[in-house]
């Protein structure tokens, strides 16, 4: 059981992984590119609008890396409380609250993203390249998904570690 | 009910739950209880993808992470040292004014300590500064160059209160400077009086040297502020050629980061903080929303007009709660959830917006080194394996002049406007 959640987690981390170099590679290539092709009075109309989704996708794709390193920004007062007075058990239920609290969150995010995605794939149309809106909105259930099921990992683990113990 | 899913939500947020899933489920909840359907959330979340500042946030901050980790810090440390070192406390202005460099650039992420603090502590420490002198220095530096361009905070803050960035990177710089000015004093009268390390004469060919050998970094900001009030560039554009010629110039000219090896993980490194803010931004945009459309600010405003009579009662208040905030909120957090209802309050009691922006800044610049949570007090904890206590008393000095540097700001407003049309 383990083994299996660790194989989806690290799957997700690898996605995530690899989507970043592409989005920042992306970012960097196509700016510079519009500001040379501005210089010669030249302008590809989807670069920027390609861009902008970019980095879109990245801020999904870094929070999936941020949730994998603890990372994310918190007011984490109780859990800083619990950390100086070595109350260890405390803090360990707290990050349990809070993973499944996450967790449940992104569940309901998830679903009104999906929502909002099937609305535009029917009432949207195409951006640039050829990619329906209706996909480019889609970057909103993807990224909570992804992030959703490292929250879940997260949760199950800690039970799973403690039961190894 | 509603006050019991409030107090809930605010209850997740106390734990330490991720802001933007906080932000997430009290828009979520909103939207619920006010009969709209939840996936208005999800519109508001995608409309950030229109915003065309937004790449200033990854490249900017990928720019600063490729020269925390490339030799950009010490060829600085050598330049500043050959400028300021000289001086009665030249070596803690060195320190100073680099941190103030490098924060610009790395957005206060705690970068500035990690990268930093590991090369300036020994020196310091061999100038013959007290170790509670050095730790705060260095805690404080941390977060001392947030009021210069092209920092993140600035950016951030002029796109959720939808001030002219430019105008912002502008207004910024007088202020910052002054508080450098402030902290130098202190580093001059702490000087001490029997330091073991060899005091270096003023070089000229030193200066020459270690400003050669810095040339395309110290052009950096000199570049990104031409280029924008040159009006060659925008924002946006200038984010974009820094980040690529810090990486040409880290990568093929000083060869001090590798492009297949290096790059990656500062790519993973810099976009974790970039996800990070930008889901916050994301998330709360649907409940910043809601509050406005329930006319919230404008409830608060009537409230304190019952107690504040004029502008300058409102900046003290507005100082204290900012203090408070700051010292319980993390800069990035604070920004997207405080601005929205502030700007308006402050509108009404005749605060120039882009001067309300520098009063904020400098207030959470402040709440970095602020007991009890103030996250620059934790890195350096971290980063040289100290009790944060003792970290509370090392800071404690530069706290203070700091909060005078902030009245001198507040009620000063030209400092921060003499720039600005």
């Amino acid at each position: 059981m383990k083994i299996i959640l660790q194989k989806i987690d690290q799957g997700v981390e690898k996605i995530a992984e690899y989507g970043l170099y592409v989005c920042v590679v992306g970012m960097i290539i196509f700016s510079v590119l519009t500001i040379v092709f501005r210089w010669v009075n030249y302008n590809i109309l989807w670069f920027e609008p390609l861009v902008r989704h970019l980095v879109f996708l990245a801020a999904f794709l870094g929070g999936v890396l941020a949730t994998g390193r603890h990372t994310h920004i918190g007011i984490d007062i109780l859990g800083k409380f619990f950390e100086n007075k070595k109350m260890y058990d405390a803090q360990k239920w707290v990050e349990r609250v809070i993973s499944l609290a996450c967790t449940l969150t992104l569940i309901w995010l998830i679903k009104a993203s999906y929502n909002f995605m099937v609305i535009e794939f029917e009432y949207g149309k195409e951006e640039f390249l050829g990619i329906h809106s209706g996909f480019l909105v889609g970057i909103i259930p993807f990224g909570f998904l992804m992030i959703a099921i490292r929250f879940g990992f997260i949760f199950i683990d800690s039970f799973l570690k403690e039961e190894a113990k | 009910m509603g006050i019991l899913t409030g107090i809930g939500i605010f209850g997740l947020a106390i734990i330490g739950t991720p802001l933007f899933i906080v932000m997430g489920l009290a828009a979520l909840v909103a939207f619920t209880f006010a009969e709209v359907e939840v996936s208005a959330v999800a519109v508001e979340i995608y409309r950030i993808a229109a915003a065309p500042t937004l790449i200033t946030i990854p490249l900017f901050t990928f720019a600063g992470y490729v020269m925390a980790e490339s030799g950009t810090p010490k060829r600085l440390l050598r330049l500043a040292d050959a400028c300021f070192g000289w001086m009665p406390g030249g070596v803690a202005i060195v320190s100073l004014v680099i941190c103030a460099f490098f924060t610009a650039f790395t957005g206060a992420s705690g970068v500035t300590i990690i990268a930093l603090g590991g090369l300036l502590y020994p020196i310091l420490k061999d100038e013959g500064y007290s170790e509670k002198f050095n730790l705060g220095l260095i805690t404080t530096s941390g977060s001392l160059g947030l009021l210069f361009p092209p920092s993140l905070p600035i950016i951030l803050y002029g796109m959720v209160a939808k001030v002219d960035i430019d105008q912002l990177f502008k207004a910024g710089i007088v202020p910052g400077i002054l508080l450098i000015v402030i902290l130098s004093f202190w580093a001059i009268k702490n000087a001490p009086k029997n330091s073991t390390r060899v005091k270096k004469d003023f070089s000229v060919s030193e200066l020459w040297l270690s400003f050669k050998g810095a040339l395309p970094e110290v052009l950096l900001p000199v570049g990104i502020l031409t280029g924008i009030y040159g009006g060659y560039t925008t924002t946006t554009e200038a984010a974009s050629i820094t980040a690529f010629y810090v990486l040409i110039m880290e990568c093929f000219y000083y060869k001090d980061v590798k492009l297949f090896k290096d790059i990656p993980k500062i790519i993973l490194d810099s976009m974790s903080l970039v996800g990070g803010i930008l889901l916050i931004l994301c998330c709360a945009l649907g409940i910043t929303n809601y509050l406005v459309d329930e006319e919230i600010p404008m409830k608060i405003l009537a409230l304190m007009k019952e107690f504040l009579t004029n502008k300058y009662s409102f900046l003290l208040f507005l100082n204290i709660f900012l203090l408070i905030v700051g010292s319980l909120m993390d800069i990035f957090s604070a920004i997207i959830v405080v601005v929205p209802l502030i700007v308006p309050i402050a509108t009404e009691f005749g605060v120039h917006p882009v001067h309300l922006a520098i009063i904020f800044l400098t207030n959470l610049e402040i709440g970095y080194i602020t007991p009890p949570v103030g996250i620059n007090l934790f890195i350096s904890s971290f980063r040289f394996k100290r009790p944060v206590t003792e970290l509370y008393k090392a800071s404690f000095p530069f706290l203070l002049l700091l909060v005078l540097a902030l009245i001198v700001i507040t009620y000063v407003p030209e400092l921060s406007l003499m720039w600005v049309k």
